[in-house]
């Protein structure tokens, strides 16, 4: 029967291929260097702080409500010629814009 | 004045929250990357197995850890969020070898309730969106733009409230979590949602209800079978739009998973019992169709597992130490397919602690109560100067090769043999100096003891002998015996001495004589009544010394490189910065050393021991080095006692499975051996929760206290426990009273020959009464009412500081006049307090909840009464470790002519295994130092562009203030790693040398 631990992933064969076990009852401690950093990029690109959007969420449904009801007036408004366009347009911009709910 | 700190890390972190591997420091290399609270390691796999790279210095505790690769990535980027709600996207730049911080950013929100469980922090597989759960009811997006770079994070409401895990499931279109919470009626159910770039969820593709009650982990499984596993305690299920699988396991909790296999059919599951499972997902082509797990054998009890290569994994534990296994094929002789490669050392969550100073060196040594459950152990910790052995024989008789030479005298016993100038070597005996070719083995020369002399004692140096020639150029009588004597070569011509130094009997001086005359130049009375044993001229850094050992183990130095010090404690004795250090060595009872120089073994030392000679280099760092004693259950609670030489400890031992699952125990120890001498059983439900080593007033006897309580499960707190009085009689511990007490006894206390205890809300002072015939018992004296819950008292004189659960420190007095309790003053703050010391008569430290430390002072100088009644807080800090025990004492050997000899320390042990140690300096040496803590603030940049400062600033959920008369040792002492350049700017900004920076660092150094 093949072991349940058979073909077990290799990376890189070579990985733990010389590993001497030491003795387990005496735990060995790693002392590597400690990392002190004096350059500058510790600071990251400017635009590549974040923050998150202050606005509150139940505001942001509010005005996303409000946009929902304005938008389909807007095309109406602005632009008599799009009326005829919009039966076209409509599975394309009905998907990119208002449906999000 | 205890009010300016000093706080650095002589243990770093070693419990390990979490791990993950990935190419992070070349798409070629695959690296493992640690957490350890404030640190990550970064390491490599190699054919020598895990080779460690760096260890980074976090500014924050780190709460999730996750490697991911954007598009159009080589290598993967390491994604980091911190406790205190700010993330950093880190890369390795393998031409500088330095870390790159790619993003940063703050994500608290100004309102919110922090989650109880676990912080959050997923990255989707496709790599569009990071979710950050860290706040109940909201789930924070920061989405991804099509280049890989981050965009601003918005919050999407969640409408469930109880959150136990969240995770991005494979092979979506639109990137979708799997949620697995709790409703208000405690059952335990998955849903999905769709994320949705408009900021809102959308309904996911499926949802199951009513889910295992310890439901508490998800796994995501990758492409192709995709989908989810819900592991519970008593099920494993998996999920996905399609199947649904379920099999029963033996009950237990899994505490960590590894993925095996790239396609997500095998996973590593480790439980609370450190037992390791394999999990298969069994499929045909695409389509599941069912699980299968199998026992693999025994671990730490894991909290991070990762599948490495070839067959090897990383168990990351915080209650034992973390473990490089090998998966076998085959089982072995007992059944477990896990072999253990390595182990590296863990000592959290450390609980209690004690410091002895067992050899009266001033030196402390550490006992720590380490680990939990099965991995529980108790850990030596000794600071010292290490021994590279590179090799060693047994000495064995017939092994020895024994080489006969002829110019020596055999037949009379040798007081001294040296090699010389010339291929010459040195033999004295009783009555003659032999002078004996080392080529040859032929006598050249000799001089006999005139009749009625003989000698004692003798030295030479190796120079100041002719070739072939012995004269006796001059013969002084003095009034006593000599005990010891020494001509090393100090001064400007390393081949000749021109003194002679000589210790006595019957006076006790040691004397100093000019060369060839002998005249004497001085004596110097040694005072008591030991006798030198063993005098030694040398000379460190250009200064001459004169060091003198006496019999009863102490070195005196007269104004005086590297000395060995033989004895049953070996120590090196080197100077820097003009001062002596005494240093302890990792080695048992030497008995002679010499230099030993040649090819093989270049600068090593060759040093005897009782049958075994080895031959060893000097690691010239001072370092930690750390004895396990594993206890096999969780040990809570340590003392020692001098008296009977044995300590004595609570522990608590599981039994998962047994109807009674916990059994608590006071155990007592040998002191050198820690063989387990006796064992007293408490009550069912009886938890040990203090002990101490106390006499009492008129009678001598040393006895162990122990504090309990019982904690009944239909109970909220404890309302009922004891004190348990025991003394040890011949190696046992023999039961001599015992009171019943109104609540647990959460701290015991030697106060002015009585007991102070701290019982649930009050403060008790017990005095010991003999009654005629001869028993003896605790009589309740006094007490002291107004606590939430006193967890933490200490003493010092009259004085009692008592450490509150909820509302800080309080000040109070004993009047032996009225024999009552009174409270002074109190610190009004509401800080949790989880460990607390007196610093001096006013000054007083405690450790919170939050991670911080701080200092309140008595106000007895206030103007009114209402200004006295309150303590004035003088001090914050954030340390960033849970404190659970201060400790007066010091890791190093405490010279009291030195000036750091004069500077106070107590030590600490942390829930992540960190030892620290904190120093009350003085102010002019504190003002010099924070000056220079500002100064690398500037230059030594905070990994992930997170910040020292913030990190620092004391900080609960109430508020946040500014650090304040404490200083960052760790960051101080990272001047000496510093290039010299970077050096050069501070030392210009601060306008003080280089080498005194160097040098004023370095003796803080030697405070660990």
């Amino acid at each position: 029967m093949a072991s349940i631990l058979g073909d077990l992933p290799s990376f890189d064969p070579h990985n733990f291929s010389q590993h001497r076990p030491s003795d387990p009852s005496n735990p060995s401690r790693m002392v590597p260097t400690t990392y002190h950093p004096t350059h500058n990029r510790t600071l990251p690109p400017p635009d590549q702080v974040i923050t998150t959007e202050v606005k509150n969420i139940l505001i942001r449904s509010f005005y996303q409500r409000a946009e929902e009801k304005l938008r389909p007036k807007r095309p109406a408004s602005e632009h008599l010629t799009s009326e005829h366009g919009n039966k076209h347009f409509r599975a394309a911009s009905s998907s990119s814009s208002t449906q999000g709910l | 004045m205890s009010v300016w700190n000093y706080v650095v890390t002589a243990q770093k972190p070693t419990c390990v929250s979490h791990d993950c591997v990935g190419n992070f420091t070349s798409p070629q290399e695959l690296n493992l990357i640690v957490a350890k609270c404030t640190r990550i390691e970064i390491h490599l796999l190699t054919p020598q197995g895990v080779q460690t790279i760096l260890d980074v210095p976090l500014y924050g505790r780190i709460a999730t850890l996750e490697l991911f690769r954007p598009h159009g990535e080589a290598q993967d980027l390491l994604f980091i969020t911190i406790e205190r709600y700010k993330f950093c996207v880190l890369q390795w730049d393998s031409e500088s070898s330095e870390l790159v911080t790619r993003a940063m950013g703050d994500v608290s929100d100004r309102i919110g309730l922090p989650t109880d469980n676990d912080q959050i922090g997923i990255i989707d597989p496709d790599c569009r969106l990071i979710g950050l759960h860290l706040y109940d009811g909201l789930f924070k997006v920061i989405p991804f733009d099509n280049k890989g770079q981050l965009k601003e994070a918005f919050n999407i409401r969640l409408e469930e409230l109880q959150v136990l895990d969240i995770k991005f499931l494979y092979g979506c279109t639109r990137p979708t979590i799997a949620v697995l919470y709790q409703d208000i009626k405690d059952a335990r159910h998955v849903k999905t949602y769709e994320v949705s770039l408009k900021e809102d969820f959308v309904k996911g593709p499926w949802s199951q209800n009513n889910l295992d009650y310890g439901a508490d982990l998800l796994i995501p499984v990758p492409q192709p079978l995709c989908g989810v596993l819900i592991i519970g305690e008593e099920t494993i299920v998996y999920c996905s739009a399609n199947a649904f699988k379920a099999i029963q396991i033996r009950p237990c909790i899994t505490k960590a998973y590894g993925r095996v296999d790239i396609d997500g059919s095998r996973y590593l599951l480790g439980d609370h019992a450190g037992l390791l499972h394999l999990l298969v997902i069994t499929h045909e082509k695409e389509k599941v169709t069912g699980l299968k797990i199998e026992l693999l054998g025994e671990t730490s009890i894991a909290s991070s597992i990762s599948y490495l290569d070839n067959a090897v994994a990383f168990v990351g534990s915080s209650y034992g130490d973390s473990q490089l296994i090998k998966l076998n094929t085959q089982p072995d002789a007992k059944g477990s397919y896990v072999e253990i490669l390595e182990s590296y050392v863990n000592l959290g969550p450390i609980v209690g602690l004690c410091v002895l100073d067992l050899e009266r060196q001033g030196q402390g040594q550490v006992v720590t109560c380490s680990g939990a459950y099965k991995d529980g152990s108790l850990r030596i910790v000794r600071s010292g100067i290490g021994i590279n052995e590179q090799a060693s024989v047994e000495l064995q008789e017939d092994e020895m090769e024994e080489t006969e030479i002829e110019g020596f005298l055999s037949e009379v016993q040798t007081l001294f043999c040296h090699d010389a100038v010339y291929n010459q070597l040195v033999q004295v005996t009783s009555n003659s100096v032999r002078l004996v070719s080392s080529t040859t083995r032929e006598l050249r020369n000799k001089w006999d003891a005139p009749a009625g002399f003989t000698v004692n004692v003798a030295t030479s140096n190796a120079s100041q002998i002719g070739d072939g020639t012995l004269t006796e150029v001059k013969h002084v009588l003095l009034e006593y015996e000599v005990s010891c004597i020494d001509m090393n070569p100090i001064g400007d011509n390393p081949n000749y001495s021109q003194l002679a130094a000589v210790g006595m009997w019957t006076d006790i001086t040691v004397r100093i004589f000019v060369l060839p005359d002998l005249t004497l130049i001085t004596k110097e009375q040694l005072g008591g009544e030991i006798i030198p044993r063993s005098v030694l001229l040398c000379a460190f850094e250009g200064i001459s010394y004169l060091l003198c050992a006496l019999g009863d183990g102490h070195l005196l130095n007269f104004h005086a490189t590297h000395v060995f010090a033989a004895s049953d404690r070996p120590a090196v004795i080197y100077s820097n910065n003009k001062k002596l250090v005494y240093s302890n060595v990792n080695l048992k009872e030497v008995s002679h050393l010499c230099p030993f120089n040649s090819a093989a073994f270049p600068d090593s030392l060759a040093i005897a021991r009782e049958g075994e000679l080895t031959i060893g280099t000097i690691n010239d760092i001072q370092k930690l080095h750390i004895r396990t004693i594993p206890v096999g259950e969780h040990a809570r609670r340590i003392c020692h006692q001098k008296q009977s030489r044995t300590f004595a400890i609570c522990s608590v031992r599981n039994h998962p499975s047994a109807e009674e699952s916990e059994m608590h125990f006071v155990r007592l120890l040998d002191d050198q051996t820690f063989d387990f001498l006796s064992t007293y059983p408490l009550d069912a439900f009886e938890y040990g929760c203090s002990i101490l080593s106390c006499s009492f007033t008129d009678d001598k006897n040393a006895y162990y206290c122990v504090g309990t309580a019982y904690v009944l499960p239909k109970e909220n707190g404890p309302t009922k426990g004891r004190i348990l009085v025991f003394i040890v009689e011949e190696g046992r511990l023999q039961l001599i009273a015992e009171k019943e007490t109104e609540g647990a006894v959460y701290s015991l206390n030697a106060f002015n020959g009585k007991l102070l205890a701290a019982i649930n809300q009050k403060i008790q002072l017990y005095k010991w009464m003999v009654r005629d015939g001869g028993t003896r018992e605790l009589q309740s004296e006094c007490g002291h009412h107004g606590h939430i819950l006193a967890l933490f008292v200490q003493t010092r004189g009259d004085f009692i500081a008592g450490g509150d659960l909820m509302k800080s420190i309080s000040f109070l007095i004993y009047k032996h006049e009225e024999g009552a309790i009174e409270e002074r003053t109190r610190d009004y703050n509401a800080n949790w307090i989880s460990a607390l010391e007196i610093l001096d008569d006013d000054t007083y430290l405690g450790a919170d909840s939050c991670y911080n430390l701080f200092t309140v002072k008595k106000n007895s100088e206030g103007p009114t009464e209402e200004e006295r009644a309150s303590m004035e807080v003088v001090g914050e800090y954030h340390l960033g470790e849970f404190v659970n025990r201060f400790r007066h004492g010091s890791l190093v050997m405490r010279m009291p002519d030195s000036e750091t000899g004069q500077i106070p320390t107590l030590i600490f042990g942390t829930v992540n295994g960190v030892i620290g140690v904190m120093a009350s300096l003085p102010q002019e040496q504190y003002a010099f130092l924070e000056k220079l803590q500002t100064s690398l603030r500037k230059v030594i940049k905070g990994v992930g562009g997170l910040s020292h400062e913030q990190w620092r600033s004391f900080t609960n959920e109430k508020r946040t203030a500014e650090a304040r008369n404490f200083l960052d040792g760790d960051l101080i002492e990272s001047f000496l790693d510093l290039s010299r350049s970077k050096m050069e700017e501070i030392s210009k900004g601060m306008d003080v040398q280089v080498e005194e920076l160097c040098k004023r660092v370095e003796e803080l150094i030697r405070l660990h």
